[in-house]
């Protein structure tokens, strides 16, 4: 039998690690008083134990909810179908949010999908570059007559998520936050989540100030953002609404 | 960046991890450098604006997990670029990689995975380390992996394999003597004669760390998880190591359960006093 060939033998130690039993693998290692395959064992029990403790460490509000057997099954599951594709561990887990919305053993549990969205949000906040927010400075500098076409653009890191279920209490829950129970029935958020200097955090925004940051993220000019979000909360004070963005540091400032 | 020159009694550095950024900040402790994984301050964020500023007080040493030198498919061009720009940011004094792959088919497996020690991973390794070492415009240390298994078709030791590396690249190594403990016992070989047969001249750093014991079909497997003290039999290899290659650099690893900062600086000052003793015994 000719050896394998490099690329061959690293494609089979791949499907090995992640799937099948590759008879070739265990065929090329050497086994003596350890079986060929006892010894592969490790690598794979390395490579599912410490991808479940990085994915852990990113959604950890999603590992507090459904402890740690229930996590590391779905989490098993992800990266058997979903291995990383670069060597950055913050940076695995983006479509881990829609993996737990086809989990089926996730279905009794609605409001797990939203909450890893909040995990990933977080996560992104926390590796954004550190960028100085808009000011109310910055607006009274543009002239009266331009404010309405200006195009304010949400800071990196900021992310606006809405859910039906309070997941800023499943989160305050799981983070030793001043949170005893949950209760699913209590009604949706919109959590507003930003960067902060040697952390993230969220923010709750009600429901004008969530349409109004909608519509800036969805690149609407200020005029007609302000609009959008008097059109989805008629009561709302604008300048208010504004100021609660500004002070979040919810936007970010002109380029220089 | 890697200094040629030995100094000639370094001081013994620890690696730094996260649980530790705040208290190392503060305290600015007194060790050779610290050493970072590159892997985790490619993203921005506040973890390495702290490392950043860790930087006048200490001399660094970024260690790189996820270069995969020993892929068949080549090396990630945008992960390299990635490396490069931390390595122009932090100036580390020292570089180092891992004899081993992770990456096959677009997927990071997240392991150091074994190569046969063939001609063919040689010529892939050494074009390998060519493309990292142009592009981080400094040598590379290689570090010897720990390993679980063997392969049949090997047809060189990896020593030999490390030392025909430094030939055709000009890249240094990085000794982990633990590794090589671990190595030994699992896959069977002299972990003396091994230290005996890498050359000398090439040693810019080497690596201490803990390692763990755990069954494998009723035999014994020694993992190296990073997780305890250095062993007496690991410190008895290094001390043949300074016997041989002379005082070098060290590193104090810790990533399994990792302790109080207090206990990787225990650590450290025995690995100085170890050293000195040895070059003491030589002079």
């Amino acid at each position: 039998m000719s050896a394998l060939s490099l690329a061959e033998l690293q494609q089979a130690f791949r499907t090995h690690l992640l799937g099948e039993e590759q008879a070739v693998l265990v065929a090329a290692a050497v086994g003596d008083r350890i079986p060929a395959a006892a010894r592969l064992r490790v690598y794979r029990h390395h490579v599912f134990a410490s991808l479940t403790s990085a994915l852990g460490a990113t959604f950890s509000t999603v590992r507090g909810a459904v402890g740690d057997d229930f996590f590391a099954a779905i989490a098993r599951a992800f990266i058997a179908q979903s291995p990383p594709v670069g060597p950055v561990l913050s940076e695995y887990g983006a479509d881990f949010a829609a993996f737990v919305t086809r989990w089926p053993a996730a279905a009794a549990l609605p409001y797990l999908a939203d909450v890893a969205r909040l995990d990933w949000a977080l996560n992104l906040a926390y590796t954004a570059p550190d960028t100085p927010g808009l000011t109310a400075e910055h607006l009274a500098a543009v002239p009266a007559d331009q404010l309405d076409g200006l195009t304010l653009k949400p800071r990196p890191g900021v992310a606006l998520l809405r859910s039906h279920y309070p997941i800023d209490r499943i989160w305050a829950l799981n983070h030793g936050g001043d949170v005893d129970t949950v209760d699913l029935d209590a009604g949706g958020v919109c959590l507003l989540v930003l960067p902060r200097t040697d952390d993230a955090a969220f923010a709750d925004l009600d429901a004008g100030a969530a349409a109004l940051m909608a519509a800036l993220e969805a690149g609407d000019p200020l005029g007609l953002a302000l609009e959008r979000a008097l059109a989805a909360a008629p009561d709302l004070d604008v300048g208010a609404a504004l100021g609660r963005l500004l002070a979040l540091g919810a936007l970010a400032a002109p380029a220089p | 960046m890697v200094d040629a020159a030995p100094d000639s009694a370094p001081r013994a550095g620890i690696g730094l991890r996260a649980p530790h950024l705040d208290e190392v900040a503060e305290r600015a402790p007194s060790v050779g450098f610290l050493e970072i994984h590159a892997e985790n301050y490619l993203a921005d964020g506040p973890a390495l604006r702290r490392v950043e500023r860790l930087r006048a007080a200490h001399a660094m040493s970024v260690h790189g997990v996820g270069l995969s030198l020993g892929s068949a498919d080549g090396i990630d061009a945008h992960h390299l670029d990635r490396v490069a720009a931390l390595i122009a940011q932090l100036q580390p004094r020292f570089v180092s990689e891992h004899l081993a792959w992770s990456v096959v088919g677009g997927a990071y497996l997240n392991d150091l995975l074994p190569l046969p020690y063939t001609e063919e991973s040689l010529a892939v390794v050494a074009r390998n380390i060519d493309r990292v070492q142009t592009a981080l415009k400094c040598p590379v240390m290689i570090e010897n992996p720990s390993s679980y298994v063997a392969f049949a078709h090997t047809s060189m030791t990896e020593p030999a394999f490390l030392a025909a590396l430094v030939a055709r690249t000009g890249c240094r190594l990085l000794c982990d003597v633990n590794n090589i403990f671990v190595s030994a016992s699992n896959v069977g070989f002299d972990p003396v004669a091994y230290l005996d047969a890498l050359p000398a001249a090439a040693i810019g750093e080497i690596h201490l760390a803990g390692h763990a014991r755990n069954d494998a079909d009723g035999e014994t497997i020694l993992i190296d998880d990073h997780g305890s003290r250095v062993s007496d039999a690991v410190w008895s290899l290094y001390r043949h190591a300074i016997a041989r290659f002379g005082a070098r650099p060290t590193l104090v690893e810790w990533d399994t359960d990792v302790p109080a900062l207090e206990v990787l600086l225990d650590e450290a000052a025995r690995a100085d006093r170890e050293a000195a003793a040895m070059v003491g015994q030589a002079a």
